[in-house]
């Protein structure tokens, strides 16, 4: 039994919105869902940071707590879920999710006609019958049941975020830390956007200290 | 001379102190406004070349709540992560669910044990088969609107509060999923209507309810509740006025108004954060109102011989308006209106 979770390495992520479009399309999710989207902190000065968000899946989901209808539930891999049957799209988890993971079709409509939510399934389909085309219709594809991972990670064209088990995923960034900025292993902000320079100037100074 | 030197100082004290109120009430927004170091664009970017790779700033700013830039369009796609929901999370599935849950146990409880105890306020005297009219047909239209959308908001916000705690166990999630399907369809739409019903009401019956010298004498003698003895009162005694200002203005205004504003998302572009207060006070508001029109549906029902059918037919026998209403009886038979 897994505890799948999603992890953005903000030192990665280029906002290229790869993973927005991959789920967009994979899921044929409707105008106006983002199932998921890419925040920029300091856009276009030095210090930028981009961050994919969706669904994080929590332990202990918000959205979950709060639902009128009890309408979620949570798979053996620790996936977050929703019946859209018993949806009745009151936006009380829009209210409490902190990630503002909860869509709706109609958005903010007047009497509250939100319509039924939607968010990530973690490409974990819903209750429907695995595979079956009412599956597909409401949540999107069940990559998972394939032995698949979420399409957003698996897309993901400088493999910034990580989707999978959670020991796995956590394993995969501390390796990363570990060796960010050393050697072959270069990678991230630094080493991309003028890092180098600012390596050279240390090296002289070191130098020159010695 | 003493005295005036003495009140210059002290006065001069005290314009101090008001000014020294007045500055500190100006600050209070600037307070507000200050970010914390490191979360302005110029911070992050000196940052950045003084100590590479330590993105503190960044996860702070994740932390913020604040907009951030997104190509993505929607309510709030900006902020990362918003902190109020816990807040909200805590509070309506917390304090709101447990003691208003209590409360709306506890009250009923209480009135039915005061019925069983004290039983049906009887009428002292013999009918007289004279018939007096109370209520005019529009007072009545509105009474009877505003009391059925009433209820029709009770049982539904009721089921979306405690459904999952009463209803679930009993009907499973089909059910409950099902019922809530229509419960909110129901509650959106007969909301506003309530909120019309409110305003109505106010009108129709603002003149009768203004306090007057009267009132304390049903105070003394709460009513006459305890020892069943006749307490004169105008057209409206101070318990019916109490419900007219707290139940029926204050709080279905104030349950109108955040039922509005989670109603219409769409109209004032409302934040998340704005939606939790709404739903906070709304929930205490209607439980508060929900708890007090137990009263006021005992006391037209059960609790007072001849009140429902005032209400229902308009008419009320003079017996009962002398008992209960000596004053507006006396007005009524002296050929003025009734009215205060």
């Amino acid at each position: 039994m897994g505890r799948m979770k999603f992890l953005c390495d903000a030192e990665r992520c280029i906002e290229c919105n790869g993973c927005v479009t991959a789920c967009k399309n994979e899921h044929e999710v409707p105008w106006g869902v983002n199932r998921r989207r890419v925040v920029t902190m300091n856009d276009g000065v030095p210090g930028e940071r981009s961050i994919s968000v969706a669904c994080m899946h929590c332990s202990d989901a918000p959205c979950m707590a709060v639902c009128p209808t009890d309408c979620f539930y949570k798979t053996e891999d620790g996936v977050v879920l929703h019946d859209k049957d018993k949806c009745i799209g009151c936006g009380y988890c829009f209210y409490a999710c902190p990630f503002g993971a909860p869509q709706f079709p109609n958005g903010p409509a007047a009497f509250g006609a939100r319509g039924k939510m939607d968010k990530c399934t973690f490409c974990a389909g819903g209750p429907e019958e695995t595979g079956s085309a009412a599956e597909y219709e409401k949540y999107g594809s069940n990559r998972l049941a394939e032995g698949k991972l979420p399409l957003c990670a698996e897309m993901c064209s400088t493999k910034a975020l990580l989707a999978g088990d959670a020991n796995v995923v956590a394993d995969i960034f501390r390796e990363r830390v570990l060796r960010r900025g050393t050697g072959a292993e270069v990678w991230g902000w630094d080493a991309a956007y003028g890092g180098g320079e600012r390596k050279r100037e240390r090296e002289h100074k070191r130098e020159g200290q010695s | 001379m003493t005295t005036h030197a003495m009140r210059a100082p002290r006065g001069g004290w005290l314009a101090a102190l008001l000014l020294a109120l007045m500055l500190w009430a100006a600050a209070l927004p600037l307070q507000a406004a200050e970010r914390p170091p490191g979360s302005t664009a110029a911070d992050q970017a000196e940052r950045q070349a003084e100590r590479p790779l330590n993105n503190a700033p960044v996860w702070r700013a994740v932390r913020s709540g604040e907009e951030h830039f997104t190509t993505v369009r929607g309510p709030e796609a900006g902020v990362l992560i918003q902190s109020e929901g816990n807040t909200w999370r805590q509070l309506r599935n917390g304090p709101v669910t447990l003691y208003g849950g209590w409360l709306l146990i506890l009250v009923p409880s209480a009135i039915l044990l005061f019925w069983l105890i004290k039983g049906t306020m009887k009428l002292h005297g013999a009918k007289t088969g004279r018939l007096m009219k109370r209520f005019s047909g529009f007072e009545r239209f509105v009474h009877w609107g505003t009391a059925i959308t009433f209820l029709l908001l009770a049982v539904t916000g009721l089921a979306i509060l405690f459904g999952k705690h009463v209803l679930l166990p009993i009907i499973g999630h089909d059910g409950l999923g099902l019922l809530l399907n229509a419960g909110k369809l129901v509650h959106n739409y007969v909301g506003p209507l309530f909120g019309i019903f409110v305003v109505l009401m106010f009108f129709a019956f603002l003149r009768d309810n203004v306090w007057r010298p009267i009132d304390a004498v049903w105070i003394r003698r709460a009513g006459g509740l305890l020892d069943g003895s006749h307490v004169p009162s105008g057209r409206f005694n101070f318990g019916e006025k109490t419900w007219f200002w707290f139940g029926v203005t204050f709080l279905g205004l104030t349950v109108a108004v955040s039922g509005l504003i989670m109603d219409f998302p769409n109209l004032g572009g409302w934040t998340r954060a704005d939606m939790q207060t709404a739903n906070i006070v709304h929930g205490i508001g209607a439980i508060l109102m929900l708890a007090l029109a137990f009263g006021h549906i005992y006391m037209g029902t059960l609790g007072a011989e001849g009140a429902y059918q005032a209400m229902k037919t308009g008419y009320v026998d003079e017996t009962w308006a002398k008992e209960h209403h000596e004053q507006w009886y006396h007005d009524i038979k002296a050929g003025k209106s009734g009215h205060p």
